[in-house]
């Protein structure tokens, strides 16, 4: 065996070179280190597995040309090394030309062997790095600080010693290795690298003695890296790795490396294993799963290879049958490397969905494909994510086709409310539309815009409530065979065109639903019609028809009566020629019974609104259609009580008024003026109210509804607007000042106003009656040829003109009459000067308002600056009727100049100037 | 109940009205000329019943009476082309058929001759009516038939009917140019006490105004009769299409005069009406621009009112009611009162509140107008006071004469003699003197006198 005497004789003279001889040892001691250090060398070179590289010559000249192509810029090294190499391999004389390449590549190779990590650390620099990154695991262990001091480098252990403390003591593997590998190759290449080979003899005892041993480590290894325990490592619990204490650093080191993906792979196989909470979470939990079975393959490839390698080992020399094999593992470090990565971030992503779910689970993982840079974790994340969407768009398919909410863990951003809010706007009740679904904004996966979702949202509730609040499931079900279409993660283009046609389609569906087949204009007409006294003839008959009946307390009054009176109004008015559903939903009723109050107050007219409809007129606007009703109807009330005593103090001028002018033409003056007055308030408060705040709210809510693409939200929500501002506007709303406390005021003033004409009257009747019996007495005396009046007439006229004078009447009325008129007329007068004053304050009031429109009111209530309006605060006591001429004119005066300031403002500059 | 209100057509005037009224009516409504309703007119919305009344075989019928003493007009309408739609039993014509000679005791004397049959048309259509909310007169006060007869039912539906609402549209005779009729302030100052004393509203339009529009606006220089009464007809139906197409307002006459007519004396209501164009007048073909502001504008103007007054500086307006007709945006009406009352177009009473209130409607949908909005107003202006001034001069300047006297002495009215004469000035005069008060500011605190008094005070002023 040359081979053998030449490696024996180069290390013999290796030996003999490098070790050093002392002077003062003898030459016995000297033979017996050389033989010892050349045992151990040659000890070395055997135990020394070949490099993980095959050895193939042409791989090594094709590393080197790598190498070269990487390091130079230009080609010209490249074309030499291959002439060179050409020319090597037409040398016969050399038998290893590869060992002879490879080692000139090794040495060449200054950097780090970070880029390689398998082939070995190779440079000094690289070895002696390497301790002191080791120290970092031991730093605090005893051994360590005695093994590395210098005492400890230069004097060998002894073979207790070394037993005893070589688990401890900090052998470096990386070293060993290296020196192994420059001893093999220096064997190879029969060349002794003096220069790498480190002086100082190494614990080199370490090696056979480690416990346990690399093999039983990588033997260990693959079921370590499946999470189970095994003889030498052991998992103490679910995130502790045992590593037996006799290890040395080296490998501890490795073996930390390794314990990750082994420790990632047991907790994600747990949560694997785990009950997922919900589909999304299952869906996950399998994707996790798919993912774990690709890092098993890797395992069962890496367990084939260090079978492989295990079985080639040859029992006697493990040290170079491992090498030889090529499975260390340190090269399953490497080759696990990715998928610890993945493991790394399946973990990170598993512990940052904890107590997610649903969408946020989504997002969760979406925001790793989202603001990743590393393109490894972004199509990582984006395989997870086709999975674990899964669940999520069979949800949103259902949702937005269907309009079914399969969800049964609750992890769809819409969600059904069970336990409704009690809230003072829906009055107390529920509205399908509003309360049955509800959009979880935080559950909104980020795949999603908020704009998206909200689309997906109103699609699913309109077609939940196509199926449920309409009956028309058949259209639901047709549509969604029809449009129904498979959504998935990814394809966002599509995903968006479909959710934008779902949504154009059930948005034009739902409207048109509730425009035909639920007539909902036909209901907003209605209940503007008799609601808002659109109808004004049905109101008129209604009004006329209930008078008397509503005169009498409210205890008195029976809905049977009531009800047959809006029929005798409807059969009467036009009323009659709308359609019946719209007839059979108006009812009359009395609200609750409160003590002393009359018919007129309790009453009112209810129209029934039905689901859906209720849906946009919801039970809250509904009451607030009787609100503006019942104040309406008061209003019209009183209009129609002063329509009442105008017409019987007009007709009445031509007749019985008209005979009794002497005795009460000024009393009627007065009061057909106040009448007049009052009139006009009622007409321009009505004309207000009706026209500038109804018609214009109307019409805003026409416009609305007619919007092309409006969606039932809007519809609701112009309806909502469409109400409040009426409220506000008609006065009904009194942020700052009462309104609807002054105006119930005044409209009582002028019921208790006309009730005092009525009686009035009824004494001018009584006047006119009695004047007409004296006349027809008078007469019948004459024709009886006596006179016509006697001496009993006259003194009863006396005396009552001597009472009359006490009385401060005018003429002719009895003692009692006299009182009951000169009351009468206090009363006017109180009444007439009470209302001038509630009124000047509630115009001071609408003038302070912001709205123009109620402004506007107090202008043309106050055309002819006949009031002065006045806040209420500062009002001044006395501001009668019987104010003199000069006052009223002065005021009149302060008035124009006021007016001319407001109309110097309000008009334009050019057009101004006019006056 | 539909508030029903009965026509009275007198003479010959208030009838040839009354049948364009009719017609205009029948077309606003879709009511063919046999009374039956147009295919077409299928749009509901609209009250009929308040002039009309359906027979038993569905045809609508107008609750119209028909009065004449002569029969040339009557006969007319009965051959005309709406000659179907009317209730035949609502014609009245004189037996003698000689008509009244212009002369108002004539007429007056006729009509009581006639009184029971023509009061038992009338309570018959009154019995027709559910809940009748008054009487509608069409009439002249300066021929004979319209102003006597106008006068004696005034006097007997007055009686007859102490509550109902009576309304008069009254043609004035045109105090520039006395026409035909030379007694006309005689018959008219008679006729003036009645529609004083036993109306409740008197639309007043007098011819004098309606040939000086007719001829203006629609470029004819002496209009018909035809024509000038057209703009009658126009004027009654947009008064009553509140009444006829009910909204939420003015949906009875009461609605409308009252807020119109403060006290009784004062109920001489004034119109103004525009645009009349081809629509309403055939000749009239003007491109205009109608906006609401433009309309009321238009209708506080003098040259469009249907009355010819002299209003002194201190004339105002004691109301103002504008029914606008079309597609009126009450965002419109807010800014055109805005726009009224900064440039003071129009000056109101001092005494107490006034303005111009606003009554929309809709047109007709089955009459095609070139027009987006048309308007209509209602006022009572005390200018109209000078009107009545005007007619008692001209009596007074007659009287003075005695002039044409005995044509009066000779019927039964004047059978006692004149006085007749003297109450009506001092009904009429008492009449202008409240209006003239009503100019003034303290018109409230104003004694109100006895018509003795106020006669007495006259004369001192005189």
């Amino acid at each position: 065996m040359p081979t053998q005497d030449r490696i024996n004789i180069a290390l013999s003279q290796l030996v003999e070179n490098t070790v050093p001889v002392y002077a003062e040892d003898d030459e016995e001691a000297v033979e017996e280190r050389l033989d010892e250090a050349y045992a151990h060398a040659y000890e070395l070179i055997e135990n020394a597995g070949d490099p993980a590289v095959t050895a193939d010559v042409h791989h090594a000249a094709d590393l080197i040309r790598a190498k070269l192509l990487r390091d130079n810029a230009t080609p010209d090294k490249i074309v030499r090394f291959s002439q060179l190499y050409s020319r090597l391999l037409a040398e016969p004389v050399l038998q290893q030309k590869w060992a002879v390449l490879y080692l000139l590549y090794l040495l060449a190779d200054t950097e780090p062997p970070r880029s390689q990590p398998s082939l070995a650390p190779s440079s000094q620099a690289g070895a002696e790095q390497t301790p002191k990154q080791q120290r970092e695991f031991v730093v605090d262990s005893p051994a360590f600080n005695e093994a590395f001091s210098n005492a400890g480098l230069l004097r060998l252990p002894t073979g207790e010693e070394a037993r005893g403390q070589k688990t401890d003591r900090p052998v470096s593997r990386h070293r060993e290795k290296k020196d192994k590998q420059k001893e093999k190759e220096g064997q190879a290449n029969g060349e002794a690298s003096s220069s790498v080979a480190s002086p100082i003899p190494q614990n080199w005892v370490t090696y056979e003695e480690a416990q346990p041993h690399e093999t039983s480590l990588l033997r260990d290894l693959p079921f370590v890296l499946q999470g189970l325990s095994s003889t030498n490592l052991q998992f103490k619990d679910s995130s502790t790795l045992q590593l037996p204490p006799t290890l040395p650093v080296p490998i501890v080191g490795l073996l930390h490396t390794l314990a990750e993906p082994c420790l990632l792979y047991k907790t994600l196989a747990e949560f694997v294993e785990s009950e997922g909470d919900g589909l999304v979470g299952q869906s996950f939990r399998s994707a996790l799963g798919l993912e774990l079975r690709s890092y098993l393959k890797l395992v069962a490839t890496l367990e084939g290879h260090i079978r492989r390698a295990l079985a080639m080992l040859d029992d006697s020399q493990p040290r170079k049958g491992l090498g030889q094999a090529g499975v260390t593992l340190k090269r399953c470090v490497y080759w696990t490397r990715e998928a610890t990565m993945g493991l790394r971030l399946m973990s990170l992503i598993v512990e940052g969905s904890k107590g997610k779910k649903g969408g946020q689970l989504i997002s969760v993982i979406h925001s790793y494909s989202l603001n990743h840079g590393d393109p490894f974790v972004v199509s990582f994340a984006e395989r997870l994510l086709t999975h674990v969407t899964r669940p999520f768009y069979d949800m949103l398919r259902q949702w937005i086709y269907d309009g079914e909410l399969s969800d049964p863990y609750l992890e769809f951003f819409v969600a059904e409310q069970h336990d409704l809010v009690d809230d003072d706007r829906k009055g107390g009740a529920t509205s399908v539309w509003e309360d049955k679904y509800k959009l979880l904004k935080a559950a909104v996966p980020s795949i999603l815009t908020d704009q998206f979702a909200n689309k997906v949202f109103l699609i699913g509730k309109s077609l939940n409530f196509i199926r449920h609040g309409c009956n028309e499931g058949g259209w639901v079900e047709s549509y969604s065979k029809s449009a129904s279409k498979e959504l998935r993660y990814g394809d966002t283009a599509t995903l968006e065109t479909s959710i934008d046609e779902a949504y154009k389609a059930t948005m034009a569906q739902l409207i048109s639903l509730m425009e035909t087949k639920f007539d909902l204009s036909s209901h907003l007409t209605a209940l503007k019609k008799y609601l808002l006294l659109g109808a004004g003839d049905f109101i008129a008959v209604l009004m006329e028809s209930l008078s008397t009946t509503l005169d009498r307390p409210a205890a008195t009054q029976y809905r049977h009566t009531l009800t047959a009176q809006l029929e005798h109004a409807v059969r009467n008015s036009n009323a009659q020629f709308d359609a019946p559903d719209v007839l059979r939903r108006l009812d009359s009723r009395m609200l609750e019974l409160s003590h002393g109050e009359i018919g007129w107050d309790v009453f009112t007219l209810e129209y029934k609104i039905s689901p859906p409809v209720d849906v946009i007129v919801t039970p809250y606007g509904s009451k607030q259609y009787l609100k503006v009703f019942n104040f309406l109807w008061r209003v019209k009330r009183v209009e129609f009580a002063l329509g009442s005593v105008w017409r019987r103090s007009m007709t009445g001028a031509r007749g019985v008024l008209g005979a009794v002018d002497d005795a009460f033409g000024a009393d009627w003056k007065t009061a057909r003026c106040v009448i007049a007055e009052m009139v006009h308030f009622v007409a321009q408060l009505q004309y207000y109210i009706l026209f500038e705040v109804i018609e214009s709210s109307w019409t805003d809510l026409q416009r609305a509804m007619r919007k092309e693409g409006s969606t039932l939200d809007d519809l609701i929500g112009a309806h909502a607007q469409y109400l409040s501002s009426i409220t506000r506007k008609g006065l009904l709303g009194g942020e700052s000042a009462d309104f609807p406390g002054q105006l119930h005021e005044l409209l009582k003033v002028m019921l208790a106003y006309k009730d005092v004409v009525d009686q009035l009257y009824s004494t001018s009747v009584a006047e006119f009656t009695r004047r007409q019996d004296r006349s027809a007495k008078i007469e019948t005396r004459t024709a009886a040829g006596k006179w016509g009046v006697s001496e009993n007439d006259e003194e009863s006229e006396l005396a009552g003109k001597a009472r009359k004078d006490n009385a401060a009447g005018p003429l002719g009325a009895g003692m009692s009459e006299a009182d009951i008129v000169s009351t009468q007329r206090v009363r006017l007068r109180e009444l007439s000067e009470k209302f001038k004053r509630k009124v000047t304050i509630l115009l001071g009031d609408l003038m302070a308002q912001p709205d123009p429109d109620m402004k506007w009111l107090a202008m043309v209530m106050n055309f002819n600056d006949v009031y002065q309006p006045q806040r209420r605060k500062k009002r001044t006591a006395g501001a009668g009727g019987n104010s003199t001429v000069m006052s009223e004119r002065t005021n009149v005066r302060a008035n124009r100049e006021v007016r001319d300031k407001e109309k110097a403002e309000a008009t334009d500059p050019a057009r101004g100037r006019q006056r | 109940m539909p508030r029903e209100i009965i026509t009275i057509q007198a003479g010959q005037c208030g009838n040839s009205i009354g049948s364009q009224f009719w017609q205009q009516l029948c077309q606003e409504h879709g009511i063919s000329q046999d009374g039956n309703l147009e295919d077409f007119a299928t749009e509901g919305g609209d009250r009929k019943d308040v002039f009309f009344y359906q027979s038993d075989d569905t045809r609508y019928i107008p609750r119209a009476i028909l009065l004449d003493l002569e029969p040339r007009v009557l006969n007319a309408i009965q051959t005309g082309p709406y000659k179907n739609i009317y209730n035949p039993e609502n014609f009245f014509i004189h037996k003698s058929g000689t008509g009244a000679g212009n002369n108002w005791a004539a007429g007056y004397a006729m009509a009581e001759s006639v009184q029971e049959d023509v009061m038992d048309m009338i309570d018959r259509e009154a019995d027709g009516s559910d809940s009748l909310e008054g009487f509608m007169l069409l009439h002249s006060i300066a021929g004979g038939t319209g102003s006597g007869m106008g006068s004696f039912l005034l006097e007997r539906l007055n009686d007859r009917f102490p509550k109902k609402i009576i309304q008069t549209y009254s043609v004035f005779p045109d105090t520039q140019d006395s026409g035909d009729v030379v007694v006309h302030p005689y018959n008219s100052l008679l006729s003036m006490r009645r529609l004083t004393e036993n109306a409740d509203s008197v639309v007043v339009l007098d011819n004098g105004a309606l040939s000086r529009i007719a001829a203006d606006r629609l470029h004819v220089q002496e209009p018909s009769f035809q024509q000038t009464n057209q703009l009658v007809s126009t004027v009654m139906s947009a008064s009553t299409t509140t009444l006829r197409y009910p909204g939420y307002m003015h949906n009875d006459l009461v609605g409308i005069v009252a807020s119109l007519i403060p006290t009784p004396r004062c109920h001489f209501l004034m119109t103004s009406y525009t645009p009349f164009t081809g629509d309403n007048v055939e000749q009239a073909k003007t491109v205009r621009k109608t906006t609401v502001l433009d309309v009321m504008r238009r209708l506080l103007q003098p040259k469009n009112r249907m009355v010819s007054t002299n209003p002194s500086r201190t004339s105002c307006y004691i109301s103002i009611l504008n029914i606008i007709q079309g597609e009126a945006d009450p965002t419109d009406v807010h800014k055109s009162l805005l726009r009224i009352r900064e440039r003071q177009l129009a000056t109101f009473i001092p005494w107490g509140p006034a303005s111009i209130q606003v009554a929309l409607t809709r047109k007709s949908p089955y009459m095609p107008s070139s027009h987006r909005v048309s308007g209509l107003m209602l006022a009572n202006h005390t200018g109209i006071a000078t009107l009545f001034r005007k007619i008692v001069t001209l009596y007074d300047r007659m009287r003075k004469r005695g002039a044409y006297l005995q044509e009066y002495k000779k019927e039964a009215p004047f059978a006692d003699g004149l006085g007749e004469f003297d109450e009506a000035r001092q009904v009429v005069m008492d009449c202008v003197q409240e209006y003239e008060d009503a100019e003034r500011e303290d018109y409230l605190t104003r004694d109100v006198k006895g018509g003795a008094e106020r006669a007495e005070e006259d004369e001192r002023v005189r």
